[in-house]
């Protein structure tokens, strides 16, 4: 395979995932890894995760997002063939991205690959670590999210607790499989020290919480803590000071900080707000009492504005307003547009399928979209690659 | 040994997204160096909560940046750095002599990050943003939700965590880049990019599809799946929502439909034939999930939880931060949460969460509390620039080093 352009160029993966980590091989392979992601000979079953192209009962957009920039190699690595096949491929990667349980996984050999090649990087992912009582445990995106604190925070009192939308917990273990992959490479290099790393979903979800564990360790030194548990409350941020609020023709996250100053000066140039004009209310022991007035005069006011004409305005103020968007809106956003950002996913049935672009812009060796395989001429050009003669 | 060991990080950020990739990037082994000054207030403020959380295993550095002696120090320091990285808006690195260009000439090894909120350029590139900003500008809060509100959303910052693992992912990769071409090179993060990446199938639907996704509460947008959400259990301390007591089950397969039964006694009603396949599920998962409701209703979530994981189908305790604290027992397990040994000097007892990763044989397990600032003035001047202690103290006492 030709080398690519990005920084990850030259670094060889093969892909075990599953849900749980195949967001971090999608960001290594787009940034230049060349990564073999093995397949069932029946088909990959996150092939049949939707949304699907709806024209012509086309591919899983779901895969052509989390399996970018990737080469599928169908095995059956039960067989004597096939773990030959599965052998090869490790033995010439740099990393070993997996999940426990995942296909290929049991069968890759990956321990004494590790023996072989010291200089071998194997992540292994699993949901609760590999011999914790919960270690059996079944956990799905949403009860992933569950135990791992995410799900508590959101929704609202008159709501159960909600899921955040998509794949958001996954993507956070992915990303930390892709650090662990990338650190440990960087160190095998370094000193030639390859080895086993571990990530936990649990944990990485647990580390990613903001508040929850600061409410809990700090509770007596945050003004605006009542217990040790911040309950679940819509869209009002834990300081209080952040909160989406109805406009005329939509909802605008609105917020008078950090400058509560500018945003008070903005509300009496509108004739609104003079009661926060009150001396004791600008006492740094009442910034709490002054937060809530003022989000109350905000709500009123807001009410009675354009959604996306406030959004601006306050921005031009430099409060940092945030418009409430959908798909369309996103789709149609004048920054990404004037940063040519969307890229297209080629590989797939439907004539255009524009979609995200790069999460981060390299200067000199850009992020870019790969190959999105063709799994029958992938793994014909990959049994050449790896030197087998037989048939696949 | 520590992965990164030797991976000196001049930091820069402040807030959380871009302190979370340089915590994580310590927490690995780099030797991050935070400048600040004694003067920042707010929720950023040094010693307070928020700061605790995300700025433990790096160095502090006071630094008068306001100075000429500053801005020397600056730009000396910038030079021997593998990785410069700021969350400031364009231009304030660039007025303090140390923008890219001035930087890079000096030192064409350089990783230079900026994660600021929208990208370097571009018609919103001067907005201010903070995570519930672009939460609403990428469409996370939309879709977080129930049909018929646009006004929950996820209920904490969540795109600033990405935003910094996404940082910590472009400094490695970049590093192996440097690697192989002896070069450093710039890196423009916007994290309102980073926020609308995460919606990736989404938006692929709404490009190839003209569909536009709306909010699903606790059902999957694309994919059936029921039962599929949370429910009510017993033990509630109070009426307060934090006090509920909730589970999650989550049933992708027919598998984990039968394990459920079983877990709940096969009662008659789940027999019926409607209920055999998940297209039959999903179409009455309104009716199905108030009955499995009634069966959790009678019971603990830890209850629950124990007897569907027993029978294979997927279920876990909505956990609050009290539960993870005191009665998760796999982070207990696994000692994910600590107390710092070494008493912060202005707040006292302090505490971390771990890195969520373990390497088995460059182990991370060293955690250094959270520094005051300026603590390390004269380690981190004598390792970076062979300063010696004298003209150390005569920096902190001209005001340079404060």
């Amino acid at each position: 395979m030709a080398d690519s352009a990005g920084p990850l160029s030259g670094v060889r993966i093969v892909d075990l995932t599953d849900e749980r980590a195949i967001y971090g091989a999608k960001l290594l392979a787009d940034l230049g890894a060349d990564v073999v992601r093995l397949e069932p000979l029946e088909g990959d079953p996150l092939r049949r995760r939707g949304p699907h192209v709806e024209a012509d009962g086309g591919g899983s957009l779901w895969h052509a997002f989390f399996a970018s920039s990737r080469r599928f190699f169908a095995v059956d690595p039960r067989a004597a063939q096939g773990a030959a096949q599965l052998e090869r491929l490790v033995n010439r990667a740099d990393i070993v991205l997996a999940c426990d349980g995942a296909f290929g996984v049991a069968e890759a050999g990956l321990s004494e690959a590790l023996a072989h090649r010291p200089e071998l990087v194997v992540v292994e992912v699993s949901s609760f670590g590999a011999d914790g009582p919960w270690r059996s445990y079944l956990a799905p995106d949403l009860v992933a999210g569950a135990l791992g604190g995410a799900v508590a925070t959101t929704g609202d009192a008159d709501t159960p607790p909600l899921k955040a939308f998509g794949e958001l917990n996954f993507m956070v273990s992915g990303a930390y499989a892709a650090i662990a992959a990338l650190a440990a490479l960087h160190c095998a290099r370094e000193t030639g020290v390859g080895q086993r790393v571990h990530v936990s979903v649990h944990e990485c979800i647990a580390s990613c919480l903001e508040q929850v564990f600061m409410w809990y360790w700090y509770q007596h030194n945050i003004a605006v803590a009542r217990g040790p548990v911040l309950e679940r409350r819509g869209s009002r941020h834990w300081t209080n000071a952040y909160e989406v609020m109805a406009a005329t023709n939509g909802s605008v996250m609105v917020t008078p900080a950090p400058d509560f100053d500018v945003q008070l000066a903005w509300l009496l140039e509108h004739g609104v707000g003079e009661a926060l004009l009150d001396p004791a209310l600008q006492a740094p022991e009442n910034r709490s009492e002054l937060i809530a007035r003022m989000m109350e005069v905000l709500r009123k006011w807001v009410a009675t504005q354009d959604a996306e004409a406030v959004f601006h305005a306050a921005q031009a103020k430099h409060l940092p307003y945030g418009l409430v968007s959908g798909v369309e809106e996103v789709a149609d956003n004048p920054q990404l547009a004037a940063r040519e950002w969307w890229a297209e996913y080629l590989g797939l049935s439907a004539s255009e399928a524009r979609g995200p672009g790069a999460p981060y812009h390299f200067g000199e060796t850009p992020w870019a979209l790969g190959h999105y395989g063709d799994i029958e001429a992938d793994t014909a050009a990959l049994l050449q690659e790896i030197g087998w003669e037989g048939t696949a | 040994m520590r992965p990164l060991d030797g991976v000196r990080v001049l930091d820069f950020t402040h807030v959380l997204a871009g302190p979370f990739a340089t915590r994580t990037l310590a927490d690995m082994g780099a030797d991050v160096v935070k400048v600040g000054t004694a003067e920042r207030s707010g929720s950023n403020a040094p010693g307070t909560p928020y700061y605790l959380m995300w700025n433990r295993n790096k160095r502090s550095l006071a630094l008068d940046v306001s100075t000429d002696g500053g801005r020397a120090i600056c730009r000396r320091l910038c030079e021997t750095a593998d990785v410069v990285i700021d969350n400031f808006s364009a231009g304030v690195l660039d007025r303090w002599g140390v923008g890219y260009a001035a930087t890079e000439a000096a030192n064409p090894g350089v990783i230079y990050v900026q994660m600021s909120g929208m990208g370097g350029d571009g018609p919103w590139s001067k907005f201010v943003t903070y995570a519930p900003t672009i939460h609403a500008l990428a469409g996370l809060t939309r879709l977080t939700g129930v049909p018929g509100r646009e006004d929950i959303g996820l209920g904490f910052s969540y795109n600033d965590h990405q935003a910094g693992l996404h940082a910590a992912v472009a400094v490695l990769a970049a590093l192996a880049a440097r690697r192989r071409t002896g070069r450093g090179q710039r890196i423009d993060l916007s994290q309102f990019e980073v926020g609308v990446n995460l919606l990736g199938p989404a938006l692929l639907d709404y490009f190839v599809n003209g569909r536009a996704v709306a909010p699903t509460g606790n059902k999957l947008p694309y994919d059936l799946a029921a039962p599929h959400g949370c429910f009510p259990c017993a033990g509630a301390a109070s009426a307060e929502v934090a006090d509920e007591r909730w589970v999650a089950i989550a049933c992708m397969t027919d598998a984990h439909w039968q394990g459920l039964r079983r877990a709940m006694g096969d009662p008659e009603w789940a027999r019926a034939e409607a209920f055999s396949n998940v297209a039959g599920r999903a179409a009455a998962a309104n009716e199905l999930e108030r009955r499995v409701a009634a069966w959790t209703r009678e019971l603990s979530a830890e209850e629950v939880m124990a007897r569907c994981q027993q029978e294979g189908a997927p279920a876990g305790i909505v956990q609050n931060g009290v539960d993870l604290a005191e009665r998760d027992p796999e982070l207990a397990h696994s000692d994910f949460l600590m107390e710092f040994a070494d008493p912060h000097p202005t707040v006292g007892r302090t505490f971390a969460d771990r890195l969520p990763i373990r390497f088995e044989r460059t182990p991370c397990d060293r955690y250094e509390r959270v520094r005051h600032i300026g603590e390390d003035n004269a380690a981190v001047l004598s390792d970076w620039l062979g300063m010696d202690a004298d003209a150390v103290e005569r920096g902190e006492r001209d005001g340079t080093f404060r």
